[in-house]
């Protein structure tokens, strides 16, 4: 019976050391635990034979047979199956043993042969089991080994492929990065450009204003001399026409001189005008050289909203527009680019009138156009408004109105440059330009110059 | 007492003959005109010493500028006073035409009334 438990201890011991790295759940390995302390008694009480052995006997083939039934019944030892079925043989002979001389000795003494004989092809048995086992064993160990091994590499693949995807997302967002940051050069570029073009065309523009300003000058000044001394001459002919005596004819003559010197003085008013257009002209064209000299601001202000307002009356859609001038007194001279303020008083004007055309059409006659332009001394700074009380700016357009070729304008009837080369021309001036606005009531340029330092 | 003026507009001829047809006719002011520096320099060097008191020329002809001339016209005659006339009133025409020895500066549209006063000088020298 010794052999019953050994196989039993044996399986036991076999069972525990077999788990793998995840070990057995705790009532199992508690099952092998008091099974091989149970093995273990049996095997001592059989060795001292202690009565009464039929019971213990028993108990062997109970506990062995728990044991396969543990085994058989267990998923966790699933794999384990053949190694139940390795000892069935020897343990079916000791049974068969134990019965018969349990029960009938004689018969046992007369089966003795045959039993060992069962016995022995039992242990053949339970040997080639037990090497199919092992062999199962070491396959399915190597097949663990296989798949561990899968799973270890897939797990690197998966981490590598996570890494990748870490520094791809990365350089993503880098070259997103960059590619905004040369979309936003290539706008920057592309509007210089456009502001390059417009300047060059204001330029060519400028040069042959100034050419044919220069060209109108030398005829303009003939026609304003010959008829100055044509008048001149008239006063000596009706100097001469006195000493004549009367007659109806002479009064007809008289007459008639009177017309052609009323002419002449028309043609020299006249010329005097187109020479003041011409002037300005030139001035305006000739570009800045430069200098900043001091300037009677006020007189400026007065010569350039006028030539506006002519401007704008001589050109298509002229619109009534009261212009008021409230020019502060005793406003001290102010260093000035001369020909650059200019166009900067002629600018904010000429805005105003475009801005109030657009109300005058809204609102008709109820609305009368006005603009008022004031002068301050502010003491260490000269202050300049232009008032217009048109239809205001927008809160949302207002940051933009000094941006090159932004424009409210329809089609091609603004450059959007004004407002941007005013901003410029202030700035030179190392002046502010300020936008005050309410939508339908007022919109009010205001600009800051610094005093020249005495 | 003769004075020479310089310019390419001929209408210059007739202007100035009826501005000064006073002193003309009254005061014996003869005026000579010359319609290029080429012309105005083949008058002055036909006669040396020269006939006239005095230049007046224009700044932007065609061939040889006033500028031109007056400097040629200062190193072969330098007691001649030469004055300019120009259309274009910038500092650095002023400045040249000082530099190169010119007696008064005038620019165009003439001011007949200053220029009728330096004339009147002249003819009183």
């Amino acid at each position: 019976m010794i052999l019953v438990n050994l196989i039993s201890l044996f399986l036991l011991y076999y069972l525990k050391k077999s788990a793998g790295p995840q070990g057995f759940p705790e009532n199992l390995n508690r099952y092998f635990k008091y099974g091989m302390i149970a093995a273990a008694i049996l095997i001592a009480l059989g060795i001292a034979k202690a009565p009464p052995e039929i019971l213990f006997q028993l108990l062997s083939f109970v506990l062995v047979g728990g044991i396969i039934y543990l085994i058989l019944n267990t998923p966790e030892l699933d794999y384990q199956k053949t190694l139940a079925i390795t000892p069935l043989p020897i343990i079916g002979v000791q049974l068969l043993e134990y019965l018969i001389k349990t029960i009938s000795p004689a018969v046992f003494d007369i089966l003795e042969n045959y039993l060992d004989a069962a016995g022995f092809f039992a242990l053949i048995w339970a040997v080639t089991m037990w090497l199919n086992h092992r062999k199962q064993m070491k396959e399915i160990e190597i097949e663990r080994i296989i798949s561990k091994e899968q799973e270890r590499q897939l797990r690197n693949t998966e981490e590598q492929k996570s890494q990748l995807e870490v520094l791809v997302a990365e350089r993503t967002s880098e070259i997103l990065k960059q590619k905004e940051e040369l979309q936003e050069a290539l706008n920057d570029l592309q509007s210089t450009q456009a502001q390059l073009i417009q300047q060059e065309k204001l330029a060519s523009l400028g040069q042959l204003t100034a050419g044919i300003a220069h060209e109108i000058k030398n005829p303009l000044n003939f026609v304003n001399n010959f008829s100055e001394l044509s008048v001149d001459f008239l006063e000596e002919i009706g100097e001469e026409m006195a000493k004549i005596s009367e007659s109806p004819e002479k009064q007809n003559i008289l007459d008639l001189l009177e017309d052609v010197k009323s002419n002449l003085v028309k043609i020299r008013h006249h010329g005097s005008r187109a020479d003041g257009i011409v002037r300005s002209m030139l001035m305006h064209s000739r570009g800045g050289t430069g200098t900043m000299d001091p300037t009677d601001l006020n007189l400026l202000i007065r010569e350039y909203s006028n030539l506006a307002f002519h401007g704008m009356r001589a050109n298509p859609n002229p619109i009534n527009v009261d212009i008021q001038l409230e020019l502060a007194d005793n406003l001290p001279q102010v260093k000035l680019n001369a020909e650059d303020f200019s166009r900067v008083i002629l600018n904010l004007v000429k805005n105003a009138f475009d801005a109030m055309r657009d109300k005058i059409n809204a609102l008709g006659s109820d609305y009368s156009a006005k603009v008022t332009i004031r002068t301050k001394d502010l003491g260490d700074q000269i202050l300049i408004e232009v008032e217009d009380n048109g239809p205001g700016v927008p809160d949302e357009i207002r940051d933009k109105l000094l941006m090159p070729f932004f424009t409210t304008k329809k089609g091609t009837e603004g450059t959007g440059l004004g407002l941007s080369i005013t901003h410029d021309i202030i700035k030179s001036h190392e002046g502010k330009l300020d936008i005050e606005s309410t939508v339908g009531e007022f919109t009010r340029f205001r600009i800051l110059l610094p005093k020249a330092k005495p | 007492m003769k004075i020479l003026v310089v310019d390419d507009e001929r209408d210059v001829e007739d202007l100035f003959r009826q501005k000064f047809r006073k002193e003309i006719r009254n005061e014996g002011l003869e005026l000579l005109f010359a319609y290029s520096g080429k012309e105005a320099l083949e008058i002055l060097e036909n006669n040396n010493p020269p006939l006239v008191a005095s230049v007046f020329s224009d700044i932007n002809m065609p061939g040889m500028s006033g500028l031109e001339m007056l400097g040629i016209i200062k190193n072969r005659f330098p007691q001649l006073q030469v004055s300019m006339i120009s259309a274009y009133g910038d500092s650095e025409n002023y400045q040249k035409a000082m530099s190169y020895g010119a007696k008064g500066f005038f620019t165009k549209p003439v001011d007949f009334e200053s220029l009728r006063k330096e004339i009147g000088e002249i003819l009183r020298s």
